[in-house]
């Protein structure tokens, strides 16, 4: 239904363990901000959620970073492949 | 005349820093450079640890290395980061040579993460190597870094490298002996937007400041975009002028509502991408699920996770209990015997007194622990060259953050179980100022082995041998910690909503990829943190046990016929019948006062104390005596004063009650202020105290 244009923004804690999403947009203060991006993780990269619930580990350019739960709330991201079939 | 000091290398010693991201290698490149000539000690005012070493250059001519401590940026968040940043700037000149060149150490399996801290380095237009280390874990990702490429683009000397198999070392030792080292060409540009204002600070710096160009054009670029200007002691701090200008730019981007500080971190990150992409060729990813993958799967496991972390802690604690007691006899009966030599050696008197009663008994008395501090850091050193700390850490997140806390504060707590100093040290890697403070604040309630003795002394008195099965007093021994640990999390859960209000930390962290632990490395943490320990031992203990000693021991009395006479009239005892009011509705008279106040030197003294006051015959190896003289002695009235109600009380004030000279000394310096340190006196002293009455109250009351 939905292409990779038009799909929504969701919270990376949103994101199901094993996709792929591509980081839009970061929200929270300016230091934790500052810190995301200077771990690799700014607008535009690349991510794939590894696995967590409550504590979220993912995958970016090869390193591995685990957030917590509130931290993953406030990075946006657009799921790169779209359920395709249900 | 004087030439920049990295021209003139012929005539001074050149000044290396070693920078890099946590988990780069970066220590175990400089332990294989410098050897054992290090200098380990920590930076004035902070408890950051620095480590300074001596190299050898091909010509044999010795090289200053300065190790800092890891950091992913110079816009710091920790008392570490902002250490490594304040050296790089020259801002800690009263403490640490700002060095002349850096070597520059990146993980080549993740070259993109780490080339930001190298591409705010490459700013500082200082010489610069930079050292590609493991490239057998790039290899092994299907990475192939083409250095050549890389020396080609940056205009310094790269070097491959895998420091955990030496190689690339000697590469690195004759780049670090080049006279001529290359300034790197590092074109990159400012965002237009903001040049203006980083040349006016830029300008300014160098004026106000006294900073070369290039220098003080890297400071401008980190004090407009660096979200919070994390200050640590021994930080020179800016001149007001510059201040003023600094305040204006800012003043006016807010009101504008634009975040150049993200926009600098994109400029940075694009030019790196670029970067990559000539230097790093990527074959398909090969390798899907790797050993790392597999590993976490089971250790970060919502049930398995647990399994692994709690037969660690079960392992590390019988290890702390069992494997040290042999050791700690050894060290025990040496004390013992190094006094009685003493004794025989020198005439009767006061000196000989001081020696063998202040000096070799309290120095002693402390050493004893050595070996459970050894067995804590080969534990905590062989967990983090493994990479599995950073796992422990995030599956206690969960739990932490339920008292407001996050995954980072598990390791000090875990180390306050042998020894709060550690612990608090080990603080230093928490970012935000305000966990780091909770979790200092009730790191001490962690039972450290200091208590040990107390409670082992209280059990026996408590629980007459042979009569009670040993799972009652195992269970007692159990109740103790488990009391400490839940007070632990009860106050932090208490002052982060209360006096340290804040909002949950977001915790973000790096998982590094599991790693063979490297024994020589952990050997060498063990050996430094032993150092530190015994320097303490021979300087602020040595001093207190001397102090409490003259306190015990004058002002001396004609007619006292016995030691515990003489005890009672000194001026420790006056002390301890100062504070009988206070503590007799708890159960406790002066004598055990006296235990209470010299337990500040070091929980454990408490028993020593105790076998003078109740003029128990010297004999270390054997606590019956001790224990005969305590269900002997009584209050005047005639009531018996170790009741068991009254060594439970016992146990517990010891639990709770700040009692430690060494650790306030500690948390003094790490907050900068008498203020915390007291604060911890009162409230965990206090607490102890309310606990410890209402305990005995009800108790008596209920007829125990």
């Amino acid at each position: 239904m939905s292409n990779p244009a038009t799909s929504s923004l969701l919270p990376l804690c949103q994101l199901s363990a094993g996709s792929m999403g591509m980081v839009i947009e970061l929200k929270g203060e300016g230091t934790f901000r500052q810190r995301v991006r200077e771990l690799g993780f700014g607008e535009s990269t690349a991510v794939k959620k590894v696995s967590g619930k409550s504590t979220i580990i993912c995958q970016v350019n090869g390193t591995r970073i685990a957030l917590s739960h509130d931290a993953a709330r406030q990075i946006m991201v657009r799921p790169s492949h779209p359920p395709v079939s249900a | 005349m004087s030439l920049p000091a990295h021209v003139k290398s012929g005539t001074k010693q050149p000044v290396y820093a070693f920078v890099g991201n946590p988990n780069c290698g970066k220590s175990t490149l400089f332990n294989a450079l410098t050897g054992l000539k290090q200098k380990i000690g920590n930076y004035p005012g902070v408890t950051v640890e620095r480590k300074v070493g001596t190299a050898y250059s091909q010509h044999g001519q010795p090289m200053t290395v300065i190790d800092l401590p890891g950091a992913y940026s110079l816009a710091a968040r920790s008392p570490d980061e902002a250490v490594t940043r304040d050296v790089l700037l020259g801002r800690r000149t009263n403490d640490t040579e700002m060095p002349d060149r850096i070597v520059c150490i990146v993980d080549g399996s993740n070259l993109e993460r780490n080339l930001y801290l190298v591409h705010q380095i490459l700013d500082l237009g200082r010489p610069v190597i930079l050292v590609v280390n493991m490239m057998d874990l790039a290899d092994k990702a299907g990475l192939k870094v083409r250095t050549g490429q890389l020396e080609q683009e940056l205009g310094i000397p790269v070097i491959a490298a895998e420091a955990s198999r030496g190689k690339g070392l000697i590469e690195l030792k004759l780049a670090m002996s080049r006279p001529d080292l290359p300034l790197p060409h590092h074109r990159w540009d400012v965002p237009a937007a903001i040049s203006s204002a980083v040349a006016e600070i830029q300008a300014s710096l160098q004026d106000n400041d006294q900073k070369p160009p290039l220098i003080a054009r890297a400071e401008a670029l980190l004090l407009l975009t660096d979200q919070d200007q994390l200050r640590v002691a021994g930080s020179q701090p800016l001149s007001d002028r510059t201040a003023a200008i600094l305040d204006g730019w800012k003043k006016r981007w807010s009101d504008e509502g634009t975040d150049w500080s993200g926009t600098l971190v994109g400029a940075r990150y694009d030019a790196i991408g670029t970067l990559v992409q000539d230097c790093v060729q990527t074959s398909d990813q090969t390798v899907d699920q790797s050993t790392s993958d597999k590993i976490d799967a089971v250790v970060t496991h919502g049930f398995w996770g647990w399994a692994v972390l709690g037969g660690i802690m079960t392992a590390l604690f019988l290890s702390i209990f069992t494997l040290a007691e042999h050791p700690m006899n050894w060290i025990d009966a040496g004390t013992v015997a190094l006094a009685d030599g003493v004794k025989a050696a020198m005439p009767a008197g006061d000196f000989r007194d001081l020696v063998t009663d202040g000096v070799i008994a309290g120095v002693g008395g402390v050493l004893i622990f050595l070996p459970q501090i050894l067995i804590l850091f080969f534990f905590i050193g062989m967990l983090e060259s493994t990479g599995y700390m950073a796992r422990a850490a995030f599956i206690m997140d969960r739990l932490m953050s339920r008292v407001g806390l996050n995954g980072k504060s598990f390791i000090p707590l875990l180390s306050s179980y042998a020894c709060a100093i550690p612990g608090i040290m080990a603080t230093r890697t928490i970012e935000d100022p305000k966990d780091r403070l909770v979790t200092i604040l009730v790191a001490p309630f962690m039972s450290c082995s200091a208590r040990l003795p107390v409670y082992l002394l209280m059990i026996a008195a408590l629980l007459p041998t042979g009569e009670v099965p040993l799972a009652t007093k195992v269970g007692l021994m159990i109740l103790m910690y488990a009391m400490g640990t839940i007070g632990a999390f009860g106050f932090a859960w208490l002052f982060k909503r209360t006096l340290l209000k804040g909002e949950p930390p977001l915790m973000i962290m790096e998982l590094p990829p599991y790693r063979r632990p490297r024994v020589k490395d952990v050997a060498m943490q063990m050996a430094e943190r032993a150092g530190l320990f015994l320097k303490r031992a021979g300087t602020i203990i040595l001093a207190i046990s001397i102090v409490l000693w003259a306190l015990t021991t004058y002002p001396k009395s004609d007619d006292a016929i016995n030691p515990a006479e003489q005890v009672a009239q000194s001026y420790a005892g006056q002390a301890g019948k100062l504070i009988e009011p206070v503590i007799a509705p708890l159960g406790f008279n002066w004598e055990i006062g006296i235990g209470l106040i010299s337990s500040f030197a070091a929980r454990e003294v408490f028993v020593s104390a105790t076998s003078v006051v109740f003029n128990v015959e010297e004999d270390e190896e054997d606590t019956a005596p001790l224990l005969e003289a305590l269900r002997r002695a009584t209050w005047p009235d005639g009531r018996a004063l170790f009741t068991p109600l009254v060594c439970f009380t016992l146990m517990v004030f010891y639990v709770f009650a700040m009692q430690c000279v060494s650790t306030l000394a500690v948390v003094k310096r790490e907050t900068n202020s008498w203020r915390w340190p007291l604060f911890q006196v009162g409230y965990q002293t206090g607490f102890a105290w309310l606990l410890c009455l209402i305990i005995y109250q009800t108790g008596t009351a209920l007829g125990f």
